[in-house]
């Protein structure tokens, strides 16, 4: 009951234009410095260097938001149609 | 190595399958079943962005400086959150306004400058075409690597000795047919490509295919995975790992870093290609939507292998020397001829989508602000729409034959390298006026000229102008000194700028220079009128129309243009059937009137609908001097409208001012009742609020005539003193008869010859007819309103207004005429009274009269006690009784009714009794049947005439010999009680008035002493209960019969309250009666 509200409370929060400004320019101040300093260490881990790992991963990530915003947006349309 | 004949034949196999491919979309989208309308393709479209630079040039990038390569790709996955709101808007704004480049979108918020449009052509041409270039030499490049040839080769052409002039010609030549075919099949440019489409997909499918098999061939084929490659890597070289997978521990690396996501975030968005295929080949705004995540996800696939495959090629060649090829090499020095030939294929296709994309883009570009500009200063011919088109499939070959000989030229160079960078650095000079277009609405067109301008100086300066000098293009020590030895200007530390890596530098300056003044300028000089129109449909494209006021033309053509003009304009530059389509397209659902023209407000929309659609075609800046030069010619031109309201808007849909004289004229209407008083008060508000001369109220009369009842301002005789007739001459009587305001903005274009004359006489530069009439009611007047002085003073929202309180003087006419009809109603209701009254006292009058004519009392006669009493049913009454007592001591005694109870009868009672009285009077004895033949003479003719007859009764008593002799001419048989019988005194005899001559029967009888004799008219037995029923004889006789013995005067009163009683209201009929009773002897 309390994951499925929160999923909607997600759902709704991805759906203002606001919320995608402020990923926007959260993720361009994670990939500039100093965020980037944090990882530019020449570390291996699980055998794979720590910043490559890291932007690869950040990069997955803001592809996995994108993908939710996208389908909240189409369930809006959806929602908007049954109206 | 593989055979170049394999190679060239599988090229060319792949190149006739995209054709295919293409050609079968096309069809579909002629066919209107289009494939490429999925978000997919649209996803896969957009990775025109990965070129063959990300292909080859990306491992190679990774190979040598490491993550540098990754920014390229992370900013435009940054900027994919931006889409669902920036993109949108582009594509929204380009739908509507028939985009057809990135030069066009932007010159066309800045009032669709063509210098602007100019401007960014060039920088198109100089900073970004280059870059097709680059695609050409990979091309040439890895067809090199993979057969050792150093072009597209066959076997047959070492027997016909083909001239092989440069690498790359014939790939150039291939591409530039494909593109051209593809990219310009019809001249409308916003038209989506379906053909190009389609082959731009499949590229971007096979291109990402080929690399992620060549990466997992080299990660799982060779190594033992990703991890496998690093940790070789780190035991073999770990510096030279640690120095490709970290930012190194200097600072300038981050600024690197931040400038590449920088530069490639506004790539993504502002390169002319993307443009292309984002904005004008979206096909659905909410591809957006999904595109935003699919690209960013094919990005990552696409790069996913790209260090795998560096840090393999470095493991695996031992050396980073031609690691911008290890795509290919690798497969091939392990031996896999054929995963070679599929990176070939897929690096070919990474080439050929972006040339051909860019190629389009380019040469619409060029066409539409370089050639179409200089086209459309000749007169326009009918071989236009021919010229237009092939003029754009010759630029599309142009440009990329210019990539060729631009690569042949600068041949293999530091210059050619850095090109993607640089032209990156090119295209992010757009995004100040692009950005401050779409959402600052004060950015104007001297500030985008100049930032880019001056963007576009520094750029070249401190960016393309070293890499010349690097390529050996020219030797110079500019680099070292400065121009002229001024050091503070060397083009890589501008102003002493030092210590930023070359592309960090011009970002820094020319951004700062580009939004400095675009800002500054835009902040100080304001915008003319084209720029303030285009602001609104860029900046407030979403703002949703139920929000947005009702939007009122603020423009007019100053001479107004026919559909067919426009037709023939466009016809000419887009051709006669595709011209006819649009305009029939635009005209369905609107109203033209009897010219066969729009109405005038319509007309700026219908010049506006014009430009658009020739803004598909020539873009927008071309477009829009085409059409001003077309009304400049006609002599018509687009002018503002007077600005009658000041431009202060209020939350409605109204200006204050208009506002306020709503409020004033309903005031108006308010305070008084007297039509003449609102009138004037209302023609003097509009005088005094807007610029009018005269303005006249003309309402409908009784006789049809439009009559002058009011005007103010100057006087002008002919228009204040005519009244008008309902005819169509005139503009007034067609107001009235249309029910439609006639406006007139300039009174030099009126036709109806009447008016003509009266306008021209009287000055009239431009005049409104605005029927006075409220919803569903027919009009009842026009108000007329004149300018003696303002062409174009009537507007949309002036109209409307001026309507309004038309409908607001209806209503006040409406209201005083019921008020009129009331009152008059009212006072001939009054009158009625006033009448009634009148003749009721009359008639009191007359009753009284009537009454005095009848006897007051009885006589005294001896031996006989009489009483008497006549009671009128209504004011006067046609009953009459008399009493002629004779000297003699006899007595005559008449009893009469004369039928009905109205004037007339009183006239003829009156008649009778004079006629009666003469004849008692001239002394001549007569038996009643004389006296009663006699009368008939004498008033047949008169009752005949009236139609009234007369029933009477007469007797003649002599109380001395107690005999009574009677005649009756048809009146109520008197009734005598006799010892308590009763009877009834019968005698034959017809009513008079019926025939002239009538013979009377006469009885005689003797009366006894008490004896009683009830003479009495029909009123009293005719009496009516409510019933209906009757008082009738026996009832009366009855009553009689229980008082033989009263006196007269009392059976009288007493017969009279029964009749009364029983009758239960007023009496129907007149009532009178006599009583005689004879005296009891002794």
């Amino acid at each position: 009951m309390i994951r499925r509200q929160l999923r909607e409370h997600i759902k709704r929060q991805l759906r203002l234009k606001d919320t995608w400004v402020i990923l926007f320019v959260l993720g361009f101040i994670m990939m500039n410095y100093p965020f980037l300093s944090i990882f530019n260490k020449p570390v291996l881990v699980l055998d794979i260097p720590l910043l490559y790992l890291y932007l690869t991963l950040g990069w997955v990530i803001s592809i996995t938001i994108a993908y939710l915003f996208a389908r909240s947006i189409a369930h809006r349309s959806d929602d908007e149609d049954r109206h | 190595m593989l055979s170049v004949d394999l190679v060239w034949g599988t090229a060319l196999l792949y190149v006739a399958l995209l054709f295919l491919v293409a050609y079968y979309a096309t069809v579909r989208q002629r066919e209107g079943r289009s494939i490429t309308r999925g978000a997919g393709i649209y996803s896969l479209s957009i990775a025109v962005y990965a070129t063959s630079w990300t292909f080859y040039g990306g491992v190679g990038k990774a190979a040598t400086t490491g993550l540098d390569f990754l920014p390229i790709y992370l900013g435009p996955t940054l900027t994919a959150f931006s889409w669902w709101f920036l993109l949108r808007k582009m594509v929204r704004i380009s739908k509507e306004n028939n985009i057809t480049s990135i030069a066009d979108f932007i010159s066309s918020r800045y009032g669709r400058s063509q210098w602007l449009g100019g401007l960014i052509t060039l920088i198109t041409v100089i900073g970004i075409m280059p870059y097709i270039a680059l695609q050409l030499r990979a091309v040439s490049t890895s067809f090199t690597i993979i057969t050792g040839y150093r072009d597209f080769h066959v076997g047959l052409m070492d027997q016909i000795l083909l001239p092989l002039p440069h690498p790359g010609l014939y790939s150039a030549l291939l591409l530039g047919v494909f593109a051209m075919l593809f990219g310009a099949r019809h001249l409308i440019s916003a038209e989506r490509h379906e053909g190009l489409l389609a082959a731009i997909a499949v590229e971007s499918v096979v291109k990402l295919a080929a690399l992620i098999t060549v990466g997992f061939f080299v990660t799982y084929g060779i190594f033992d995975g990703v991890g496998d490659i690093f940790t070789r890597l780190q035991q073999k070289d770990p510096l030279l790992l640690h120095r490709l997978t970290t930012l190194g521990s200097d600072g300038t690396n981050y600024g690197t870093m931040f400038t590449m996501l920088t530069l490639s975030m506004c790539a993504i968005m502002l390169l002319p290609r993307q443009f292309q295929v984002m904005v004008l080949e979206n096909a659905d705004e909410n591809h957006v939507n999904s595109a935003s995540w699919q690209f960013p996800a094919y990005l990552f696939a696409i790069n996913f292998f790209v260090m795998p495959i560096a840090l393999g090629g470095l493991l695996y060649t031992g050396k980073s020397a031609g690691s911008d090829y290890f795509v290919l090499t690798i497969p091939l020095e392990a031996g896999h001829p054929w995963l070679a030939l599929v990176a070939f294929l897929g690096g070919l296709s990474a080439s050929a989508g972006m040339v051909m994309v860019e190629s389009v883009a380019v040469a619409t570009m060029v066409l539409n602000h370089v050639v179409t500009p200089i086209v459309i200063r000749f007169k326009p011919r009918s071989f236009f729409p021919a010229l237009l088109i092939n003029l754009k499939r010759g630029g599309i070959f142009m440009v990329v034959l210019l990539g060729y000989f631009y690569q042949s030229t600068v041949g293999e160079s530091f210059m050619l390298a850095n090109m993607g960078l640089i032209s990156f650095s090119a295209a992010s000079l757009f995004a100040p006026a692009l950005l401050g277009g779409l959402y600052w609405p004060r950015g104007n067109k001297i500030g985008a000229i100049t930032g880019l301008t001056l963007g576009f100086a520094v750029w070249f300066y401190t960016l393309l102008l070293p890499s010349l000098v690097h390529a050996g293009w020219w030797e110079s020590e500019i680099l070292l000194y400065g121009p002229f030895h001024l050091t503070f200007l060397k083009p890589n530390a501008l102003f002493g700028l030092s210590g930023l890596d070359p592309l960090t530098h011009t970002l820094f300056w020319s951004m700062f220079l580009n939004l400095t003044a675009y800002l500054g300028l835009s902040i100080v000089f304001g915008q003319s009128e084209k720029e303030k129109e285009q602001v609104e449909r860029f900046v407030r494209v979403f703002a949703p129309t139920h929000d947005q006021p009702l939007h009122f033309e603020t423009k007019r053509l100053s001479k107004p243009v026919t559909i067919m003009q426009f037709v023939n304009l466009m016809s000419k530059f887009i051709g006669e059937t595709p011209a006819h389509a649009a305009i029939a397209d635009y005209l369905g659902e609107k109203e033209i009137d009897s010219q066969g023209g729009v109405s005038e407000f319509e007309l700026p929309n219908l010049k506006r609908f014009v430009e658009k659609t020739l803004a598909a075609s020539l873009g927008g800046a071309a477009a829009g001097a085409v059409v001003e030069s077309y009304l400049s010619d006609l002599g018509s031109k687009m002018e503002s409208v007077y600005d009658i309201f000041s431009t202060v808007r209020t939350s409605r849909d109204q200006s204050r001012e208009a506002l306020f004289v709503r409020l004033r004229a309903s005031e108006i209407m308010n305070r008084s009742l007297e039509l003449d008083i609102i009138m004037d008060d209302l023609l003097a508000l509009l005088l005094r609020e807007f610029k009018l001369d005269l303005c006249v109220i003309r309402l409908l009369n009784d006789d049809g005539v439009l009559k002058v009842r009011a005007y103010k301002g100057e006087t002008a005789t002919r228009i204040t003193t005519e009244d008008r007739l309902l005819e169509i001459d005139t503009h007034v009587g067609e107001a009235f008869l249309g029910k439609r305001s006639e406006i007139v903005n300039d009174a030099s274009f009126i036709t109806k010859p009447t008016s003509r004359e009266i306008l021209d006489r009287e000055g009239i530069k431009s005049f409104a007819h605005i029927p006075i009439a409220s919803e569903g009611i027919p009009p009842v007047g026009i108000l007329s309103v004149f300018s003696r002085s303002l062409v174009g003073l009537f507007t949309e929202q002036f109209v409307e207004l001026l309507e309004s309180l038309a409908g607001q003087l209806a209503q006040a006419v409406r209201i005083v005429a019921e008020r009129d009809a009331r009152e008059r109603e009212r006072r001939q209701k009054e009158e009625a009274l006033l009448q009634n009254a009148r003749v009721t006292r009359e008639l009191e009058l007359a009753k009284q009269i009537q009454l005095s004519l009848l006897p007051e009392a009885p006589p005294d006669v001896p031996g006989v006690r009489l009483a008497c009493r006549c009671v009128p049913a209504t004011h006067v009454g046609g009953d009459y009784y008399d009493f002629f007592p004779a000297s003699s001591g006899a007595l005559d005694l008449v009893i009469a009714d004369v039928s009905g109870h109205s004037v007339g009868a009183a006239l003829i009672m009156v008649e009778t009794r004079s006629v009666l009285r003469a004849q008692v009077q001239s002394g001549k004895t007569k038996s009643p049947a004389d006296t009663l033949a006699l009368l008939n003479q004498f008033l047949y003719d008169d009752l005949n005439r009236a139609e009234l007859f007369i029933t009477m009764f007469c007797c003649h008593y002599h109380p001395e010999t107690r005999i009574l002799s009677y005649a009756n001419a048809g009146h109520t048989r008197p009734i005598l009680f006799r010892k308590g019988r009763m009877q009834e005194l019968d005698a034959e005899g017809l009513i008079l008035g019926i025939e002239h001559e009538v013979v009377f029967e006469e009885k005689r009888m003797t009366l006894e002493p008490g004896d009683l004799v009830f003479i009495y008219t029909d009123g009293i037995i005719e009496a009516e209960e409510k019933s209906g029923e009757l008082f009738g004889i026996p009832r009366l006789s009855a009553l009689l019969s229980g008082m033989v013995d009263r006196e007269p005067q009392e059976i009288v009163d007493r017969v009279l309250s029964e009749v009364n009683a029983f009758s239960g209201g007023p009496l129907q009929d007149d009532v009178s009666m006599i009583v005689m009773k004879v005296a009891k002897s002794g």
